[in-house]
């Protein structure tokens, strides 16, 4: 187990953070790691390395769609946006997220 | 289920979109780095610094971008790629190597893939019909000596119709040739023509799928023989070259000189429809269609036991054949039960479209697929053997692939993409090879193709080759594979280059050798089988004498009745019909006048041109006879120098005289068959026959001559062996057969002989014409067309097969270098060293041989339909193992000479 300290990353939730992240609107891969990153108070980091093999995985799959924009700064930046299978998808893994979280909270709190 | 398939297709086209999502990728990763920088430079860090910083927090910038990329791809796709291009740089390396291997898959698979596109071709769907898998044709057949196809009769055709409930639909229908004449009208071609018309009853065209262009096809009512309609359809050929494309062509009429009758006055017929361009009916080569009731006069169409048709009828969906079948063998005991007379012993056979059309056809191609088959498997039996040799050759490399990682699977993935590339390669030359031989074949070929035969390089055919080539990239790349994967890493690495062939392959080579040479025996065996079978077909003899000799076919019209009191003389009896407008006698003098003509004859049939009819005759004194054994001969009415001029011999009496040759003259002449049957020992001269039943009223007629056996129907042999009978030609019938002999080529004479029957009237159509050995040949093209490919399939296997026997044994003689300098040092002298290694090749060879000669008995049968007078045990076989023997033995001999050319002291220090 890492430091309590150290930002950490939980392995398999990748894809529902970064489906949960767009549903706010479209972002660029930097802006959805700051995103996760900040939400999380700074408990959850996401490694890069996992992050753009994800996305692509996900645009693969169907659940995102990827456009070239341009950011705040006025660079060119791709950005993701959910499509409706990505939709339905991340209620499809917040639901069982809900489940598994519960689930684990129950056992903890039991005795 | 969707996903996956959103999935896959995003896959696709990013093989498609490689660079742009390459590039991408790179600006993303570029993006997100500059942002990150960005971030750490706003909280203070120093440029350089915070350029590191991002790249450290990122890690390791490649390896993500491969993994980013890997989701775009196809797992082992990248893979393939990779191989494919290594496979690509070593056979660059090794230009030599590669030729060979490519040249002998190009000429296999080439082979291969011109011949099953030929195949492929002629497959029942490519029949250009409606339902074409379900057409069957029948035929009435009797049971004699043997069951012979006879045909339909018209009323048992119509009974077949009515009882039978196995079809959809069944339609009558014959080809015969009549004179079409002036169809008058402006741009018109008057020319008096013979061209190919079919009788067919009304749902012929709806059978075959096929509706005018213009008009209609024939309706059921025009069927009845009792009320016959003179209507007709016409081709769009016919429409376009004899009426000018006239646009109200529907209603129009067509003169026509009807196929028998005693008048034959050219009747007129009213145009009811036109077909569309390329239908030519059944008989390939209808211009004319004309409904079945007027096939003959209407007492001879409804005559039971008029037989001479098939008839086309579609299988109701889901019925099979044999159902069907069973059901006509009951109509058929039914009809045979009410009308004993016409049908003892008659039945009905169902056969398959296709089989009707290109049966014969379609045999000996697959019995040139496989051969051509074996070809392509000695190919690669080649190549294969080429590749062993490469990967001992690359031990070294493989064994440093092996040690740096390479898994077993993916090296022999290596090895089979390594040889799938030779072989698609080889594919890519066999394809434009194909194309050529495919052309060359149609072209070159003694037989005809039926017109919806047309051979071509169609997405069918190229993943036939494409199929072909990867079977034998596998195949290939199996045996270096396996090589490469029981490599013993240690010896492999430490060895310096050339190391001593490993036991195991030494094995893999020496057996591909003696495949090679089982299948080349096979082939040379099946050739020597076809030419020997052709030989003999080229040497019988026929019973007549076609050196030099041109045939021809005129139909000579009729004058028109002239009024009687005009000539008086001329007026015939009332009843028969007028007289011809030239008596064939008139004929046969013109044409002996013609420079180069030395004899002339004419006749109502001629041997092989399929105009021969026949009937039932009966000897006087013979013994009752059946259905089976009622005496039937085929009958041809000749002038008396007919047997001169085809130089048949007269083998009792003589020809006819001048004055025999006149209607109703009591004599015969008979051939042999007929006095062996009824009189044998005794002087035939004088015995009498008859047409018909003994007690027929049919006048008696005389013996004056008996003539040998022609092969008149077929060759190598009559369908049917019932014998021949003379007439005197006595102007009766006018559609007839010249036969004339000359001193000249007789291609050359087609022309005077032309003009002299043209200079006597101008109206006589004259068709047919060809030498009577064309007709010959023609009978034995399909022999000859199957000879000759078998024969270069032969010699591209003798010639591979040698080529491996030649490397494997000069490569055994470099392996075994330093063995034989040793030898030659204790003393060995170099005969020693010559039986050493030719004995080596030499058991290959027989070893090969044996079971060449083996399996070329066991699939003998597979050939047996195509080959006429030899088995495989006969000489031709000897020759050919002989041949191949004598071959493979050089093969051996030469590096065997070089192997006693060792110098011991530098085989000695070889390695």
């Amino acid at each position: 187990m890492g430091d309590a300290k150290e930002p950490v990353f939980l392995p398999g939730t990748l894809d529902m953070l970064i489906l949960k992240t767009l549903a706010r609107g479209p972002l660029h891969g930097y802006a959805i790691a700051q995103f996760i990153q900040q939400a999380s108070d700074e408990v959850l980091k996401v490694e890069e390395g996992a992050l753009y093999p994800a996305l692509h995985r996900l645009e693969v799959r169907g659940l995102l769609k990827a456009e070239w924009g341009s950011s705040d700064n006025n660079r060119r930046a791709k950005f993701y946006r959910l499509t409706a299978g990505g939709r339905r998808e991340l209620e499809h893994e917040s639901a069982f997220w809900n489940r598994v979280a519960a689930a684990v909270t129950r056992v903890m709190q039991t005795t | 289920m969707k996903g996956t398939a959103i999935a896959a297709w995003k896959r696709l086209t990013a093989i498609l979109h490689r660079r742009r999502l390459e590039r991408d990728l790179d600006e993303e990763v570029a993006f997100h780095l500059a942002m990150r920088e960005a971030d750490y430079a706003r909280e203070g860090l120093a440029p350089d610094s915070a350029r590191d910083a991002a790249r450290r927090r990122f890690g390791n910038v490649t390896h993500v971008k491969e993994q980013t990329h890997d989701m775009w791809t196809f797992a082992g796709f990248e893979n393939l790629r990779q191989d494919a291009r290594f496979a690509g740089r070593t056979l660059r390396k090794s230009p030599g190597f590669a030729i060979v291997a490519i040249a002998a898959l190009a000429v296999g698979i080439g082979g291969n893939t011109a011949i099953f596109s030929m195949v492929d071709a002629m497959r029942t769907r490519a029949m250009p019909y409606a339902h074409s898998d379900r057409l069957v044709e029948l035929w009435g057949n009797v049971m004699r000596a043997q069951v012979e196809r006879r045909g339909a009769s018209y009323p048992d055709f119509l009974d077949w119709r009515a009882q039978s409930k196995s079809f959809d639909d069944m339609a009558a229908f014959d080809g015969v040739t009549l004179t079409v004449v002036g169809a008058g009208g402006a741009g018109v071609n008057d020319e008096p023509e013979r061209i190919q018309v079919e009788f067919v009853s009304a749902p012929y065209f709806s059978l075959l799928g096929v509706s005018p262009s213009v008009g209609r096809t024939f309706r059921a009512d025009e069927d009845d023989v009792a009320k016959p309609v003179r209507v007709v359809i016409l081709s769009d050929g016919l429409w376009k070259r004899r009426f000018g494309s006239d646009p109200g062509i529907v209603g129009r009429t067509v003169t026509l000189t009807p196929r028998t009758s005693p008048a034959a006055r050219p009747e007129p017929y009213t145009v009811v429809g036109l077909m569309p361009p390329g239908f030519a009916g059944l008989t390939d080569a209808a211009e004319l269609w004309v409904p079945f009731a007027l096939y003959g006069p209407p007492q001879a169409v409804m005559n039971r036991g008029n037989h001479g048709f098939a008839a086309l009828a579609r299988l109701k969906p889901g019925v099979t054949l044999a159902a069907a079948q069973v059901e006509m063998d009951g109509i058929s005991r039914q009809l045979e039960r009410a009308y004993p007379d016409t049908n003892e012993k008659r039945a009905v056979e169902l056969s398959p479209l296709d089989v009707e059309l290109v049966g014969p056809l379609r045999g000996s191609l697959l019995t040139l697929l496989a051969a051509v088959g074996f070809v392509l498997a000695i190919a690669c039996a080649n190549v294969a053997n080429l590749l062993i040799a490469r990967s001992e050759a690359r031990r070294r490399e493989i064994a440093v692939r092996t040690a740096l990682g390479a898994g077993r699977g993916r090296l022999m993935r290596q090895m089979i993409t390594e040889s799938c590339v030779l072989t698609m390669i080889g594919a890519g030359v066999g394809l434009v090879l194909a194309r050529g031989a495919v052309a060359t074949l149609l072209a070159q070929s003694p037989v005809t193709f039926p017109s919806f035969v047309a051979p071509g390089l169609d997405l069918r055919v190229a993943g036939f080759t494409i199929l072909v080539s990867l079977v034998c990239g596998i195949l290939v790349g199996i045996a270096p594979g396996l090589q490469a994967r029981d490599l013993d890493l240690n010896p492999a690495l430490k060895e310096s280059g050339r190391g001593s062939d490993s036991r195991r392959s030494q094995r893999l080579r020496s057996g591909l050798v003696v495949v090679e040479v089982a299948l080349a025996v096979v082939l040379l065996v099946g050739a020597g089988l076809m030419i020997r079978s052709v030989r003999n077909l080229i040497a019988l003899d026929p019973g007549f004498d076609a050196d030099s000799v041109l045939t021809l076919r005129v139909s000579i019209p009729r004058m028109a009745p002239t009024p009687s009191i005009s000539a008086p003389a001329a007026v015939p009896q009332a009843g028969s019909p007028p007289p011809p407008v030239v008596e064939g006698r008139v004929l046969l003098d013109r044409l002996r006048t013609v420079p180069g003509i030395t004899a002339a004859s004419l006749a109502t049939d001629l041997p092989l041109d399929g105009n021969a009819n026949a009937g039932f005759y009966a000897a006087e004194g013979m013994p009752p006879v059946t259905a089976q054994n009622v005496p039937r001969a085929y009958i041809h009415r000749i002038s008396r120098e007919f047997f001169s001029t085809l130089r048949i011999p007269i083998v009792h009496g003589r020809s006819f005289t001048q004055a025999e040759s006149v209607p109703g003259s009591p004599v015969v002449i008979v051939s042999e068959r007929v006095t062996k049957r009824f009189w044998a020992g005794q002087d035939p001269i004088g015995k009498r026959i008859k047409f018909g039943p003994v007690q027929s009223d049919e006048p008696w007629l005389s013996i004056v001559g008996v003539v040998g056996e022609v092969k008149y129907r077929g060759l190598p042999d009559n369908p049917t062996a019932d014998p021949d009978i003379y007439l005197p030609f006595a102007d009766r019938s006018l559609q007839v057969g010249l036969v004339v002999r000359s001193s000249v080529p007789p291609a050359s004479i087609a022309a005077p002989v032309r003009a002299a029957i043209r200079g006597l009237d101008p109206s006589i159509p004259i068709y047919s014409v060809a030498s009577l050995e064309s007709l010959v040949a023609g009978q034995t093209s399909q022999s000859r067309f199957t000879m000759w490919l078998m024969g270069v399939f032969a010699a591209v296997a003798l010639s591979l097969a040698v080529i491996g026997i030649y490397g494997v044994m000069s490569y055994l003689v470099t392996q075994r270098t330093r063995e034989i300098g040793i030898r030659l040092a204790l003393g060995a002298d170099g005969r020693d060293i010559l039986r050493l290694v030719v004995g080596n090749g030499v058991r290959l060879i027989v070893a090969g041989i044996v079971i060449g000669v083996a399996a070329a008995f066991a699939l003998q049968r597979l050939v047996e339909s195509l080959l006429f007078g030899v088995t495989a045990a006969d000489g031709a076989s000897a020759g050919a193992v002989a041949l191949l023997a004598v071959v493979a033995l050089l093969a051996c001999y030469v590096p065997a000479l070089r192997a006693t050319r060792v110098d011991p002291l530098k085989a000695l220090r070889y390695e």
